[in-house]
């Protein structure tokens, strides 16, 4: 099996080699049957790597310790759903992972444009070879993930228990899709640059990937802040740790990206800003990838350093390079010949955006490489911590709500008076009127109250402009409220999708900063039977019980939860002890409910005095956030949905396939709707 | 119709306050964080947890627990948080505060995040004049439904010559 699993990693490395030069030398010689082979090598590719991944996912199920990722991440008495999740635990696995996706997403790429011309395709396939190649190195030379195990260990070392949690199953595949899929969009980018096709094509092309990349990009963010809330166990969800910043910049990139494209869709402005964007995005995963996994910066989540360093700093430096040039060698067939026409304006309203989007990742990106700065030029450590972004990233925040809830609803070209009475008056009355609700319970910081309006005045907004369009079907077609609600959204889905993102983020921000400026806290130990009260929640501690698998030892705590007198059950908290790896962690006892968690963390227990000690905070408002992530992904499925126009064109396309006609060119309807 | 909706929105905005408003009376009812939690927030706890001396929940912790405890000895005794995060700094160095101190050289990470976004927004502006300042199309009006028509027209336009085509 080792065997099988190297020999098509090698295999795949060479056709990835393949398939660079074949699409590179189709495009200059213009032989279609070369960039055909090209795809042809990629998806060879994809089915090599495919089956290096089943081959060590089988040596995980199997135990096979004669491997040693497989000795050194896993265990015979690992539960099987960890063994799976065991094959991103490790650094040899998770760049297989990286490469399994990757080559996946080249291998439908290529599907997809197989019959789309040499313009651009197939310098796009020669960048996802590029880049796929880059990484099969890595695998076959640097740190493969079959090397063997001398002498082969009886037993495993078993999975760090900080990824033995359900929420790590899910949080680095999506992270890692968002980030492996924004290799797409970059790819094209590349293409048009070098074939001299400047227009919008590659981003019609590339939509689609881009807000696939977004959405898995704010589910991987969402379900590594769950997997901290649940197992770090200090009642906090994010850190500012360099890790957490690293897949937080990519974010911020692709979503000023999904903004300014709008602009050159329909403006054919900010060419030259739109191809930076998706450089910059693509550069800051493999910056991401370099943090994790080099030991360069110190961080919790990275568990898979090791001598990769080096090879990424090389790599990045090579992308950066390479790209700027092709950008620089490109500008002056990028100049557009764009207008405005005044400062009160759409277009200004998303140039503002872009800037605090990407004044944010500067912050971010400028906080996380700040401590290697200040060691190289003053020899001085230093931490730069959470105090740091937060107070950098507050005044930001607070200007990107606003200018969400003035992007959406300002005119094109020039906001007249009418135009802004009209659109703004009630939003902001309800904005005003929410913040002096709040002040009249008692709110009294200032920044609470700004971040209150702003997220009830972004709400009002998308509220708006829902019940406008939904008062325009009634009227025009004589349709009933919630039907004329669903065809709004359907006939327009990529722009109310885009609204309901607005809400989710609106939403996760209140809860947000209620969570951070609202918590309480209390630490007390406690004799059997006495009581702890945090907020209106009264805990009495009745006692520990205590149990052991061959995995682990548990030892958990019983406490009897109750409100105003009435028992809302038994919380248990507990303290684990994982055998293999000698190490200690926590199972945290969370009670949620719309208006705020109760979290409780055990801390541990004094067997001398019998006083167990427990940690407990009352955070507001802290679903708030999670369902507000759920609400943006929810609103980038709708967005990414075809529309109507999308499916009448894909079908005319088929309709026209199996007429015998030339084939069809879908990607002409992408990005169309109205 | 439009007042009605409006309204309507207004007492829901207020109705989401709700469960704000209940989470606040108790929160804010509750005695406020310590100036402990205030101080331990300024240092970052030195057993590889990555967390600030505040949240590290490490029950054993070899740096956090002890810490605190003389935080709040150094409290009681009258010394500011200035103080207390000056005294710490002696002790372990630079490292051990949570945010660099604006000063010297750490300047630089406190200014440049502000800088990018002034002198951003400067070239914005001067970008945006620039646009201005060229003739711009004759339009009856430039308003959303303008464009959205524009594009629409594309779409139609496309579709014909395609049944032609």
């Amino acid at each position: 099996m080792v065997f099988i699993g190297s020999f098509a990693l090698a295999l795949a490395l060479l056709l990835a080699l393949y398939a660079c030069g074949a699409s590179l030398m189709g495009a200059r010689r213009k032989m279609p049957a070369l960039v055909e082979s090209a795809s042809h090598a990629l998806w060879a590719m994809a089915g090599m790597v495919a089956i290096a991944t089943g081959v060590l996912l089988n040596a995980l199920f199997s135990s096979d310790f004669a491997i040693k990722y497989v000795a050194q991440h896993s265990s015979t008495t690992l539960p099987t759903f960890y063994k799976i999740t065991a094959l991103w635990g490790g650094q040899e696995g998770s760049l297989l992972l990286w490469t399994f996706l990757l080559a996946i997403f080249a291998a439908i790429v290529a599907w997809q444009n197989r019959d789309t011309g040499l313009e651009l395709t197939p310098y796009a396939l020669f960048t996802l070879a590029a880049v796929a190649s880059f990484f099969l190195i890595m695998l076959n030379f640097v740190t493969p993930p079959f090397a063997r195990a001398f002498p082969r260990p009886p037993e495993g070392g078993d999975l760090n228990p900080l990824l033995q949690n359900y929420w790590m199953a899910i949080h680095p595949p999506s992270l890692y899709t968002g980030y492996v899929s924004t290799t797409v969009p970059f790819a094209f980018a590349v293409a048009a640059m070098v074939s001299g096709r400047l227009d919008d094509a590659w981003i019609r092309r590339t939509r689609r990937w881009a807000l696939f990349s977004w959405f898995f990009l704010t589910l991987g963010n969402l379900f590594g802040a769950r997997w901290a809330y649940e197992v770090l166990g200090w009642g906090g969800y994010w850190a500012w740790d360099p890790v957490e910043n690293a897949a937080f910049m990519p974010w911020l990139m692709m979503t000023a990206y999904l903004h300014s494209v709008m602009i050159q869709e329909r403006k054919d402005m900010l060419k030259v800003w739109n191809l930076a964007l998706i450089g910059l995005a693509f550069a800051l995963t493999l910056f991401g990838t370099f943090i994790t996994r080099s030991g360069v910066i110190s961080s919790v989540h990275s568990f898979t350093q090791s001598g990769l360093g080096p090879y990424f700093s090389t790599f990045l430096g090579v992308v950066v390079v390479c790209y700027t040039a092709l950008l620089l060698y490109r500008v002056k067939l990028l100049r557009s010949t764009a207008e405005l026409e005044s400062f009160l304006s759409r277009e200004a309203a998303f140039l503002f955006n872009n800037l605090v989007l990407v004044g944010i990742a500067f912050a971010v990106f400028w906080g996380t490489v700040f401590p290697i700065i200040s060691e190289a030029v003053r020899g001085v450590k230093i931490t730069v911590g959470p105090p740091f972004f937060n107070e950098v990233n507050a005044p930001l925040a607070l200007a990107l709500l606003f200018l969400m809830g003035v992007g959406p609803l300002i005119a094109w070209r020039r906001a007249s008076t009418r135009n802004l009475v009209a659109n703004f008056s009630m939003p902001a009355v309800i904005g005003v009127a929410v913040g002096a609700a709040a002040a009249a319970l008692g709110v009294l910081q200032w920044y609470v109250l700004s971040a209150l309006s702003l997220a009830a005045f972004v709400a009002a907004t998308v509220m708006l402009e829902f019940s406008r369009g939904v008062m325009a079907r009634r009227r025009a077609v004589n349709e009933a409220a919630p039907r004329a609600l669903v065809n709004l959204v359907a006939k327009n889905n990529r722009r109310y999708g885009g609204y309901i993102v607005h809400l989710g983020v609106a939403m996760a921000f209140v809860g947000i900063v209620a969570s951070s400026f609202f918590k309480v806290e209390v630490k007390r130990s406690l004799a059997p039977n006495q009581t702890l009260d945090i907020g209106d929640y009264k805990l009495k501690y009745l006692g520990v019980s205590g149990d052991e698998t061959f995995h682990m030892e548990r030892l958990g705590a019983r406490l009897e939860l109750s409100r105003d007198g009435r028992s809302l059950g038994v919380l248990e908290p507990a303290r684990v002890f994982y055998k293999r790896q000698q190490q200690p962690a926590t199972q945290i006892a969370l009670r949620t409910t719309p208006s705020a968690d109760l979290y409780v963390v055990f801390a541990g227990l004094d067997p001398k005095s019998n006083l167990a000690t427990f940690q407990v905070f009352l955070t507001p408002l802290v679903l708030w956030l999670w369902a507000g992530g759920f609400l943006m992904a929810l609103g980038t499925v709708v967005a990414m949905w075809p529309d109507v126009r999308e499916r009448e064109a894909i079908s005319r396309a088929w309709e026209r396939r199996t007429l015998g006609w030339q084939a069809a060119d879908t990607a002409d309807f992408e990005g169309e709707s109205f | 119709m439009r007042r009605v909706a409006f309204l309507l929105f207004l007492l829901a905005s207020l109705a989401a306050l709700a469960p704000f408003g209940s989470a606040l009376s108790r929160t804010v009812s509750a005695p406020s964080r310590a100036s402990l939690d205030e101080v331990a927030e300024g240092l970052t706890c030195q057993c590889g947890c990555g967390l600030t001396v505040a949240n590290c929940n490490h029950p054993m912790c070899s740096f956090s627990v002890p810490v605190r405890e003389q935080i709040e000895k150094m409290l009681n005794s009258g010394l500011t948080k200035h103080q207390i995060l000056e005294q710490f700094r002696a002790k372990y160095g630079e490292k051990v505060l949570s945010s660099p101190q604006p000063e010297g050289f750490n300047l630089l990470a406190w200014v440049m995040p502000f800088a990018a976004i002034f002198f951003g927004a400067a070239v914005i502006l001067i970008v945006l004049a620039r646009w201005r300042a060229r003739p711009s199309k004759p339009i009856a009006e430039a308003n959303e439904s303008v464009q959205g028509y524009d594009v629409k027209l594309r779409y139609r336009l496309r579709r014909e010559v395609e049944r032609l085509g």
